[in-house]
């Protein structure tokens, strides 16, 4: 049996305002989003931290809608002085510079100091422990060459339509980025 | 519509919608004054103890302040006629003690350093290269430096040699005045017992002290080492520490400058403050804490190469220290205290 | 595809020359002895974009389905589980986002924004469902929205709400659209995307407020169908409307209507409409039109009244604009300093603040002028939303049938079976016997 109701009904008035109704909505909808689509770039934009403008405040560690944030600090190599004495490690008067939990910075001891050569050590960050908080980064960037910052990591973030972090940000640091080119990466020391 | 069956009756329903909601406001009410970060930051790098300097101990006042020519200011010398020689951009600045200009060179790069020797030749330090120009500023020469990977970042010159501190070679290059190298001091040798400079920054500054020896920052170790003028390393003092007598962070002193009477005026960034230590290396007194330089705290939002703040000092034949700010662009004339 | 490659690879080489003469400028690692190799940063990629284009056509697929299963098929079963799969799919895989409920959002800032484009797959998402509800009605509501099938699945004993009630809170989701519209083209922020109770329970995490409403929502959805989709949903309202203007319209009965009143109770969500004949109506017809005049009349001044009432909400509602509160905090910290502790986000951004007040000031300037003319819009439209709302309780449409009411019918299905001519259709009944002649 048919659903739409028998053929034979005349056009009522009603229907007649249906379909004036219907028509000009469809066309408003279609010139709406023509005049949108012209300005349109492709589905990828994403969020991601300017690290020049990050006041490393710790929002990025509370503010994001997921548990465990998004926001990892990430390591720039490149820029780092491999000191004995990191700053973005030791708080400033460490008691010894061993990897004892009262002499490092980082509260979930997501940095693992590793011996190069003398008197080089390498500083990484295991992202599974990082809860993005900035202390590290805080006291890298004031005392040391800025090596250590933070960056969103796209394999955890949502992308939310509005960044519940970047609404907070107090420095503004959040900007959408295109998904080819995501990470806004240092390349000098700050 | 009479539908048999009705949970509520308008009345217990709109009752159990009012005290829904009140639970709601309670709740939300609660958790925006639990969760409110207005008074306290868990994650706050709290350094506020060590950024106080206790007033007894500060032996300076600023007598003026006055503003650089140029942006992005690196160092400060002291030339021999009482001028103030600045670098800053691609320029260094001959300045009078009031900060009147006089002199300017324009440089064909980043100016890093500046020295003056005592029969008024100006050496210009650049990252690779040192120009060497005359008291009225027309180029002499260029000394070409051994090894492309360079970073000039200090320059000393007395009356025959001329010292340059290479921080990213970690040595301090010993130039005689026709340009060619006639030591090196400071590079890592285990048979004179030289441990090595250590440098994550441009900041390796070297000093002619009045006693005939080098003084040279070695900001890695925390120290300042005494060189002769050979290599040989006559001693070193300086201890790691974010209190007041020792250098704080990873890598301080970044700046030396000398008093006439030998005392050792230090610059350090991160807990920006100038301090002075006796020739032994006994630390005797604070030129301007850390309360003077509130520009070089952290929120900056300039991604500019300077590296994150800093200070440099000089002292003239009368005592006074000039401290040049790096981030704020002026210069500081300090006087003795009373 | 090969030329875009040579373009990518060209951009590359540019962009590493780029680095590289930055890296002359950048004071170089030490250089190591023993051989240690720098590690370079992880960029794990974000998700691809086909991936973005998929879910569109999952989308439109999914559209298609319910509105095949509507109007073809007629199968609540088949209703039940394409929602269970829209849950699965968009809500706890994509964690619902992106979705129509937040898209007009981003339609308004872009209108109002010439630097922000609307991603395409974003105008999809907007336009799609509208589309489907021209032709098929809320086809997106009954099979396709994830929120709508979590609320479908916590419905246990549907109690009707009393009509007044349903139509004062029909409301809310006209007032939250244009709320919701007003922040995001004034720049102030999603709205929409901040207060939806249930994304956070796809996204298994979430502050205490918004997990708290959600419980709330779903705790009160087991009692009273879908009570987000009803009483809060924006995108719902812009679905109503298109609704009524449908190609295609929900019917119990799949031939005609017996007035049998069987499936009076079947809609959990009080969309079913009884019969109203015109001679039922005629003997109050004098009453009706001179109310609905009156009504007609008074839209205008509720419309007048609403925008003065909103402009003076403005100084209140710019607060939500971050420019604004900061600037409020800032001015508020020079006269009456607060103290802050070290280093809070707060005691930060007034440090920014004070090293570009005028700036900061300035655009507060801006967008509280913005939030002026925002509010009188949004005042008018409160105006115009209570008007509209009471003119419509007061016009009943003529009807012969039940069948639900095009706007409010979820289109989940639950009266087909109710109807015993579907069952006959179905085979479950042997067809009525012709009356006995009387």
């Amino acid at each position: 049996m048919d659903a739409k109701p028998p053929a034979h009904d005349p056009l009522t008035r009603r229907q007649f305002l249906g379909n004036g109704a219907r028509l000009l909505a469809m066309t408003g909808l279609g010139a709406a989003a023509g005049a949108l689509a012209s300005r349109a770039s492709g589905a990828g934009w994403v969020w991601q931290i300017d690290p020049a403008k990050c006041l490393h405040c710790g929002n990025c560690a509370t503010q994001c809608v997921l548990e465990q944030s998004a926001v990892k600090c990430v390591h720039a190599y490149a820029v780092c002085g491999y000191c004995q004495l990191c700053t973005g490690f030791f708080w400033p008067e460490p008691n010894q510079l061993t990897t004892a939990a009262e002499n490092q910075v980082c509260p979930t001891a997501a940095i693992r100091r590793r011996y190069v050569e003398d008197p080089y050590y390498q500083y990484s960050i295991d992202e599974t422990l990082c809860i993005g908080c900035a202390k590290c980064v805080e006291g890298c960037t004031r005392f040391g060459n800025g090596s250590l910052f933070l960056q969103v990591r796209h394999d955890r973030c949502l992308h939310c339509n509005e960044c519940a972090i970047a609404r907070t940000c107090p420095g503004e640091a959040f900007r959408r980025v295109p998904a080819g080119q995501p990470y806004l990466l240092k390349t000098t020391s700050r | 519509m009479k539908p048999e069956f009705e949970l509520f009756d308008r009345r217990e329903f709109l009752g159990v919608v009012t005290r829904a909601a009140a639970l709601f406001g309670l709740a939300g009410g609660a958790k925006a004054v639990a969760g409110g970060q207005g008074t306290a930051n868990p994650f706050a790098y709290d350094i506020s103890r060590f950024q106080k300097t206790d007033p007894k101990l500060i032996t300076y006042e600023e007598t003026s302040r006055w503003p650089i020519p140029h942006k992005e200011a690196r160092r400060l010398a002291m030339g021999p006629d009482g001028q103030l020689y600045v670098c800053a951009g691609n320029y260094i600045n001959g300045l009078s003690r009031t900060g009147q200009g006089g002199l300017e060179l324009a440089l064909a790069g980043p100016a890093w350093c500046v020295a003056v020797a005592p029969d008024g030749a100006i050496f210009a330090g650049l990252r690779d290269h040192i120009e060497v120009y005359d008291s009225k500023g027309g180029r002499v020469a260029r000394w070409e430096s051994p090894d492309p990977k360079t970073w000039f970042s200090g320059l000393a010159a007395g009356r025959q040699d001329v010292f340059a501190a290479d921080a990213r070679k970690l040595v301090v290059l010993r130039y005689d005045r026709s340009g060619r190298i006639i030591g090196r001091i400071g590079r890592k040798d285990a048979e004179r017992n030289v441990p090595g400079l250590i440098a994550p920054s441009p900041f390796l500054d070297v000093m002619i002290h009045r006693d005939g020896l080098l003084r040279v920052n070695n900001p890695g170790r925390h120290r300042v080492e005494a060189y002769t003028f050979d290599g040989d390393l006559e001693g070193a003092w300086g201890k790691a520490a974010a209190s007041i007598e020792g250098f704080c962070g990873c890598c301080n002193p970044i700046g030396l400058a000398a008093l006439g009477d030998g005392r050792i005026v230090t610059c350090e960034k991160g807990i920006p403050r100038v301090k002075i230590y006796s020739a032994e290396g006994e630390f005797e007194s604070v030129v301007a804490g850390s309360e003077s330089f509130p520009e070089n705290a952290h929120v900056c939002n300039d991604l500019n190469d300077c590296v994150n703040g800093g200070l440099d000092a000089a002292a003239d034949g009368a005592g006074r220290i000039y401290i040049l700010d790096i981030v704020a662009g002026n210069v500081r004339v300090m006087k003795r205290k009373d | 595809m090969p030329r875009r490659l040579k373009l990518t690879g060209a951009l590359g080489m540019l962009l590493l020359a780029a680095l590289m003469i930055c890296a002359e400028q950048r004071f170089p690692p030490p250089d190591f002895e023993s051989g240690y190799h720098l590690p370079a940063p992880s960029t794990p990629a974000p998700r691809q974009e086909w991936l973005q284009y998929a879910d569109t056509g999952v989308l439109l697929a999914g559209l298609g389905a319910a509105a095949w299963l509507i109007y073809a098929k007629r199968s609540r079963r088949g209703l039940f589980w394409l929602s269970v799969f829209s849950l699965a799919y968009f809500g706890f895989y994509r964690k619902g986002c992106i979705c129509p409920i937040g898209a007009p959002q981003n339609i308004a800032y872009a209108l109002f924004n010439p630097g922000y484009a609307v991603p395409v797959t974003t105008l999809v998402f907007c336009f799609a469902p509208i589309v489907a509800a021209l032709l098929a009605g809320r086809a997106f509501c009954g099979g396709v929205c994830p929120h709508g099938a979590l609320q479908d699945l916590v419905l246990i004993k549907p109690v009707t709400v009393p009509l007044w009630l349903e139509e004062a809170l029909g409301t809310i989701p006209w007032l939250f659209l244009g709320a919701g519209l007003i922040c995001a083209g004034t720049g102030a922020g999603f709205l929409i995307c901040r207060y939806d109770p249930l994304v956070p329970i796809f996204r298994l995490s979430g502050g205490t407020f918004i997990l708290t409403a959600g419980a709330v929502f779903l705790l009160a959805g087991m009692f009273v169908g879908r009570p987000y989709c009803r009483f809060l949903c924006p995108y719902g309202g812009l679905l109503r409307l298109a609704s009524l203007a449908s190609k295609w319209r929900v019917r119990v009965t799949p031939d005609t209507c017996t007035q049998c009143r069987l499936c009076e109770q079947s809609c959990p969500f009080g969309a079913m409409r009884e019969p109203a004949p015109p001679a039922a109506q005629a003997k109050w017809l004098g009453t009706q039109r001179r109310r609905l005049g009156w009504l007609l009349a008074l839209l205008p001044v509720l419309m007048a009244v609403g925008a003065w009432s909103g402009s003076k909400l403005s100084p209140a509602a710019a607060q939500l604009d971050p420019a604004v509160a900061l600037a409020e905090r800032y001015t508020l910290q020079q006269s009456h300093p607060v103290q802050y502790g070290v280093m809070t986000p707060e005691s930060l951004s007034l440090q920014r603040a004070a090293m570009d007040a005028k700036a900061v000031l300035t655009a507060a300037a801006d967008a509280r002028h913005r939030f002026e003319l925002a509010c009188w819009l949004f005042g008018g439209w409160a105006g115009l939303v209570i008007g509209l709302k009471l003119i419509a309780v007061s016009v009943r449409p003529a009807r012969s049938d039940y069948e639900p009411d095009r706007g409010a019918c979820m289109a989940c299905g639950r009266c087909f079976m109710a109807c015993p001519n579907e069952r006959v259709r179905l085979g479950l009944m042997p067809a009525a016997e012709d009356p006995a002649p009387s």
